[in-house]
């Protein structure tokens, strides 16, 4: 198998964003080709869109032809999309990682959109319930908020976690975002200052005890990723970003077929433990980790089931500052899902980006301290985990 | 000036609710016993699995040989949250949901109806309520709900 590596990447501006789907996929696009001057939109042989709700924002079965084309690109060797939901954009990589690795393509380009914020809501929130089990847990009205709601439930009562330790998830990626511009939140930082805990922890239930603060935001964004082989990485940047550890597993897709106790993810411990073997690297080797935070519980039990703190430890993780800057591990320095905005499609993407510019001593304000493995992850729902780990090129 | 397009009324050909009756679905027994105040799932005839979700072939061993078993009426809720927000259209605040576990071992989701949301907790005892939702073309649908006893 051939090494792979990322090369470039991009992100557009996140937010309320006056601009269809297939503009946001252009302005990432392009920022990912401005991004290397070796490499040209003429170049890509593979491309691989990722997005979960094209059909119904954008109206817009089989996107991937259309979005290549809008990019001037003509995959010869291979083109599809991919939808894994929240997990679409970890999806690709992985996707596009197998067909390098396997020597049939040199070169492919991931990119992944969402355009959440259409003028109907009930349109994303019927999509959110339609994700779910329809026909059997989708069917009562719940959706992520709802469900992960229980899962914090779950975990407050076995292990004492407090809201208020949810609401320290909040605050410090809130705090992350903002110097990372292209955030969904970064102007309200701009106009009013750094989020509060106050604010967290008063702002108005969505699904008890997740308040809105707790919850991810919907957003307009894109982000793009292109990975090479090894020989022609080494051609076109001097600090590639190796890909080289992997786990994806799923466990269940309906809730109510899942193991018994929500405040533990084995299927997150299994894909886990799959990437950190790959890789040849253990939990205390990773510097930083862009983690699902679709809500605060998540990031708490992730940090967890990743095996950086005991289990059941994951409040007090947060609360210490063990996961923020001078800590122990670096957690979702860009912001997260939180902070930064959730376009589905995009976000494994945008989070493999930050970690290209982490690795290779890119990331301005943000940049983790000598940070040489890195690891990003999705969830697609409480048993659907993935994951990859991430070193830099450069000795 | 004219309308570039027909503008006709958007309307449901499919929605949120499951497909019930004998022409849509070939579960349309467990909406049956639904209709007749039993909460049933599948049994698998070759295997002995029972499972949940229901499904017309054995998600174990693949047999289409499949039962109707009854689930106890009573459950205990592992865990609820009540939803006031980010609601799908077609469902109004607050709704009460919840993860029910039954002595035989099957647990399901489903929403917790005429209980005051103050007054659930997590190990309450919650019993079976049947109750209509919106008829599709193809006639009246029903859903499995718990409430708490007074």
């Amino acid at each position: 198998m051939k090494r792979v590596a990322i090369v470039a990447g991009g992100v557009n501006k996140w937010g309320k964003r006056a601009a269809t789907f297939r503009q946001l996929v252009q302005e990432a696009g392009k920022v990912c080709f401005d991004s290397n001057p070796n490499i040209s939109n003429k170049d890509i042989q593979g491309f691989i869109l990722a997005t979960a709700y094209s059909e119904r924002t954008a109206i817009q079965i089989h996107p991937a032809s259309f979005m290549a084309q809008v990019l001037g690109v003509h995959p010869t060797k291979l083109y599809m999309r991919v939808e894994n939901q929240c997990a679409s954009g970890t999806t690709a990589l992985r996707t596009a990682w197998w067909a390098i690795a396997s020597g049939y393509v040199d070169m492919v380009m991931c990119v992944g959109a969402e355009k959440l914020l259409i003028p109907s809501h009930d349109e994303i929130f019927f999509n959110a319930s339609s994700a779910t089990d329809k026909e059997w847990e989708g069917c009562f009205g719940m959706n992520p908020p709802s469900l992960f709601a229980m899962v914090a439930q779950a975990h407050m009562r076995k292990y004492g976690t407090t809201e208020e330790q949810l609401g320290k998830v909040a605050l410090k990626n809130h705090a992350h975002a903002t110097k990372t511009p292209y955030a969904h939140h970064y102007e309200r930082y701009q106009k009013h200052g750094k989020v509060s805990l106050e604010t967290i922890m008063c702002s108005k239930v969505v699904s008890s005890p997740l308040k809105l603060f707790d919850c991810c935001t919907n957003t307009d964004g894109a982000a793009a990723i292109i990975l090479a082989s090894e020989e022609k990485a080494k051609e076109l940047t001097d600090k590639p970003v190796y890909l080289v550890g992997t786990g994806q597993v799923c466990l269940n897709g309906s809730w109510g077929a899942a193991h018994k106790d929500w405040s533990e993810w084995p299927a997150l411990k299994l894909a886990a433990k799959q990437a950190y073997e790959m890789a040849g690297v253990k939990p205390e080797d990773i510097d930083l980790a862009e983690i699902h935070d679709c809500f605060s519980i998540s990031e708490i039990i992730e940090t967890e089931e990743f095996g950086w703190c005991k289990k059941g430890e994951g409040g007090k993780f947060v609360e210490n500052g063990l996961s923020d800057y001078g800590g122990q591990i670096v957690i979702n320095p860009r912001g997260g899902l939180i902070a930064c905005g959730h376009p589905f499609g995009a976000t494994g993407l945008a989070q493999a980006y930050e970690i290209f510019l982490q690795l290779r001593d890119e990331a301005g304000e943000r940049q983790v301290k000598d940070a040489k493995i890195a690891l990003n992850h999705n969830l697609s729902g409480l048993g659907e985990h993935h994951v990859i780990i991430y070193k830099s090129g450069v000795d | 000036m004219s309308e570039a397009g027909d503008h006709k009324d958007y309307s449901y050909v499919m929605d949120i609710f499951p497909q019930q009756n004998k022409d849509e679905t070939k579960l349309w027994g467990f909406f049956e016993n639904l209709k007749q105040g039993k909460l049933t799932t599948t049994k698998c005839k070759a295997c002995g699995h029972i499972f949940w979700p229901p499904e017309a072939i054995c998600p174990e061993c693949l047999s289409e040989e499949i039962e109707y078993v009854e689930i106890p009426s009573r459950g205990k809720v592992y865990a609820f949250s009540v939803q006031v927000g980010a609601l799908p259209p077609q469902f109004k605040a607050p709704l009460i949901h919840a993860v029910i576990d039954f002595d035989d071992g099957l647990r399901l989701l489903s929403s917790i109806v005429e209980t005051d949301p103050k007054d659930i907790h997590v190990g309450d005892e919650v019993v079976l309520k049947i109750l209509n939702i919106p008829p599709d073309s193809h006639g009246d649908r029903v859903l499995f709900f718990f409430k708490k006893e007074a």
